[in-house]
């Protein structure tokens, strides 16, 4: 098998769903800069990074962008 | 302009080992650097960087003008999060990290950085031999 599973953690989603990312993670609400959206709150940005990973675990349908809140 | 490779499909590659197993590496366009390795020119450049994994957020810089910077001035982990992943680590969410992680600065000279720059970035990464891939932005 060839290729890298891979998952994108974007807050740009309709610029970076046009590149067709196999697996992608949005935070919702959150701009440039704040992919892991808020600095030094280490649970959260742990939680957003395990989202992601998961969709690589035990991905959607090729293609999907998953929006989740993190407020 | 979608890269001609995910023109008319996606591309796929499942998980081969399960999470707790797996080998992540990040790669961002967020124009991360380690100094003394030199920053990217925040106008345009073709380059990456190399980022040994057992550094912390605290050791790196960024170098661009292109994104908001309120949230990376006070944590460097809103964009790349190493030390996030060192969490994971700990906690045995997954299996480890590789040697390296990479980033890019900021171009929008993209179709060299698809022609010149991908393929020797990504001949990098296969050697580092991750399991899995976070990829983030700026």
């Amino acid at each position: 098998m060839q290729g890298i599973s891979t998952v994108l953690v974007t807050v740009e989603s309709q610029e970076s769903m046009q590149a067709r990312p196999p697996r992608a993670l949005a935070p919702r609400g959150y701009g440039a800069g704040h992919s892991f959206v808020r600095p030094n709150d280490v649970a959260l940005q742990c939680r957003i990074l395990s989202d992601a990973l998961e969709l690589i675990e035990h991905p959607p349908e090729p293609g999907t962008l998953v929006i989740r809140d993190y407020s | 302009m979608p890269l001609d490779l995910s023109r008319y499909c996606i591309p796929w590659t499942p998980l081969r080992r399960k999470l707790l197993d797996a080998t992540v590496m990040l790669v961002s366009t967020a124009g991360i650097y380690h100094p003394p390795d030199p920053p990217f020119d925040v106008e345009g450049d073709l380059s990456y960087r190399r980022i040994p994994s057992s550094v912390t957020a605290a050791e790196l810089r960024y170098a661009d003008a292109h994104y908001p910077h309120d949230c990376v001035d006070a944590d460097l982990n809103c964009v790349f999060p190493i030390d996030r992943l060192t969490n994971l680590v700990r906690e045995e969410r997954i299996g480890g990290v590789t040697e390296f992680h990479f980033s890019t600065g900021f171009t929008m000279a993209l179709r060299d950085l698809r022609d010149q720059t991908v393929p020797v970035l990504v001949a990098e990464v296969v050697q580092q031999r991750p399991d899995a891939v976070v990829l983030t932005g700026g």
